[in-house]
């Protein structure tokens, strides 16, 4: 079954020239963890408020758990929840209260409620300052609070916009935890990161969005693999310029240095000239990242020769 | 949601927006009586306690707006900066369920402040049939004021600015017109535009139930009420947009 399903989605927001979306075409399986990978505003934040009933969509349609996102907002609210990009938590309420406050409103018992905030508490490791005042908490902490205001939650289906922003990498994991919990419990979980290794270790599937469009889709292994050729990532520190090292593949600069995506042939052919030359290289396979930056870099520049 | 479940999202939003920062947060009580308990002491002091009775209409007229008016900040914050409205969105609370939740919270909040002064104006001599006359009032005016706030929050672009618009129209709504004072006392053709606001029928007729007088008749004061509360509904129902276009 689809958890979702959008055809043609756009939104053009009001005062502005520029499409959010346009034209998005999305499937969605239930029971899985998928992931919207994208630069900022290519459009992640859009789509996830138009399928969970936040936003209008300018035109095209959003199916969400077989409702209409548009029409049967009410049934459908009815199964969702929410993390929200860039949520505060509430002066003067502590972290417990945050949990409870989002489970009783939905309509649980208290003590349901409140063993249910007891757990979600735990799963992020808030326990300790649960009933401190949220204002005193890190950044960090705050936003677990946010997080595990939906993780015990009834909904069979979770829209999570960046929830390990900011959180350092132990407590990232503990979120992937919390994730992978949810979908072995039935529940669909689609989310947004910035993070590659979290999309790779996460998702079923994901999809990398390009100013409001798909330009790439599939499971992480073959989103790295078949959408490019380049399987291999040389960088590359000296006695080469960035043009020279364009026969061999994608040249981008990073950090001080060239990094040269390619296949194995052009990896074999630049590591044989460097070792003529006594540069200094490092072979590695292509990352997620790399993925990321070449196709988001190649969507863009095909977009602007169009012009 | 079932209507078991509606009242348990009631309860946990006043509970929790409402209660909880009342009694962890003094501070926001004693907001509330600030401005209106001091004006009040301000025409006490200077009529030699003469003044008194206006001052208690004036206090009541004032607190209800405020508690009407802070809606609408507290609603501004609630959707720009802690994005809570948007969980509420994405989830089975309906909008009247929240709006409601959001605007008894504050009642809660001016509570004590009304208590106060509904046992100054029981001291003054007013009978049991004038205090829920004026708790009826009280009512009317806080649904319009309320009105007005929901009204302001869907128009805010930032916290700031809903925060600085609330403390101008709280002035402009409970301090100039006669509120703290007699309609009577005005320059005749200021009466009429005096007349059309809410603030000053509710002042009049709290006015008229501690013995000063009607000095507008009670039956217009409370259809002009009646009026401004229904218009304010209307008003509200168009702008109020529960998903964003
Ligand atoms: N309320 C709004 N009004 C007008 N334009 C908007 C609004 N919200 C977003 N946009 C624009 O829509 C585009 C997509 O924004 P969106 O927030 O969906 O991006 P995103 O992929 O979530 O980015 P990020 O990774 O930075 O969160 C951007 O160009 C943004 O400027
Ligand atoms: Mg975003």
């Amino acid at each position: 079954m689809k958890a979702l399903r959008a055809v043609q989605l756009t939104k053009v927001y009001r005062k502005s020239k520029q499409p959010a979306l346009d034209s998005l075409d999305l499937e969605i399986d239930s029971g899985q963890i998928f992931t919207m990978l994208g630069r900022n505003g290519a459009g992640k934040t859009t789509f996830l408020r138009i399928a969970s009933t936040q936003l209008m969509p300018t035109s095209g349609s959003v199916e969400v758990l077989g409702l209409d996102a548009v029409r049967e907002a009410k049934q459908l609210r009815e199964k969702i929840a929410i993390t929200p990009q860039e949520a505060e938590t509430i002066y003067p309420l502590t972290p417990r209260d945050h949990v409870l406050l989002n489970l009783r409103m939905r309509g649980l018992p208290k003590e349901e409620a409140k063993r249910r905030a007891q757990e979600a508490l735990d799963d992020l490791e808030l326990t300790e300052v649960a009933d401190v005042n949220s204002d005193w908490l890190s950044g960090g902490l705050k936003q677990r609070v946010i997080v595990a205001m939906a993780l015990r939650t009834d909904a069979e289906l979770i829209f999570l916009d960046e929830p390990s922003i900011g959180l350092d990498p132990v407590n990232r994991r503990r979120v992937w935890d919390q994730l992978t919990r949810l979908k072995k419990d039935g529940k669909t979980i689609i989310l947004t990161t910035h993070y590659m290794d979290e999309a790779e270790a996460l998702s079923d599937n994901l999809v990398i969005v390009s100013r409001g469009k798909v330009v790439a889709a599939g499971t992480p292994q073959s989103v790295r693999a078949s959408v490019t050729q380049r399987t291999t990532r040389v960088d590359v520190y000296d006695k080469f310029n960035q043009s020279e090292l364009g026969k061999y593949g994608h040249a981008v600069s990073i950090a001080g240095r060239f990094r040269v995506l390619t296949d194995e042939n052009g990896a074999k052919d630049l590591g044989d000239e460097a070792v003529a030359r006594g540069a200094r290289v490092a072979l590695s396979p292509v990352t997620l990242d790399d993925v990321f930056v070449d196709i988001v870099g190649e969507a863009e520049k095909e977009e602007e020769d169009e012009r | 949601m079932s209507a078991r479940k509606r009242l348990r999202s009631l309860w946990a939003i006043m509970y929790y927006l409402g209660f909880t920062p009342m009694i962890r947060n003094p501070l926001f009580i004693a907001f509330v009586f600030s401005t209106p308990f001091t004006l009040l002491f301000i025409l006490f002091v200077a009529s030699n306690g003469s003044a008194l009775p206006y001052g208690l209409a004036g206090a009541l007229t004032m607190v209800t707006t405020e508690l009407g008016l802070f809606v609408g900040t507290d609603l501004a914050s609630y959707k720009i900066q802690n994005r809570f409205q948007d969980i509420v969105v994405a989830s089975p609370v309906s909008p009247l369920v929240y709006m409601f939740g959001v605007a008894l919270s504050e009642l809660i909040f001016g509570a004590p402040a009304l208590i106060v002064l509904f046992g100054l104006m029981a001291g003054q001599g007013a009978s049991v049939v004038s205090l829920a006359a004026s708790l009826g009032v009280v009512l009317l005016l806080w649904v319009t004021t309320t009105s007005l706030g929901f009204f302001f929050s869907a128009y805010a672009p930032n916290t700031q600015n809903a925060f600085i618009i609330n403390g101008f129209i709280t002035t402009l709504l409970s301090v100039l017109p006669p509120v703290y004072y007699s309609v009577n006392v005005l320059p005749k053709f200021l009466v009429p535009f005096a007349e059309i606001i809410p603030t000053t029928e509710a002042s009049a007729l709290f006015q008229g139930t501690i013995g000063l007088g009607y000095s507008i008749s009670p039956v217009s004061g409370f259809v002009v009420l009646l009026a401004s509360t229904m218009l304010m509904l209307i008003l509200v129902s168009f702008r109020m947009r529960w998903r964003e276009n």
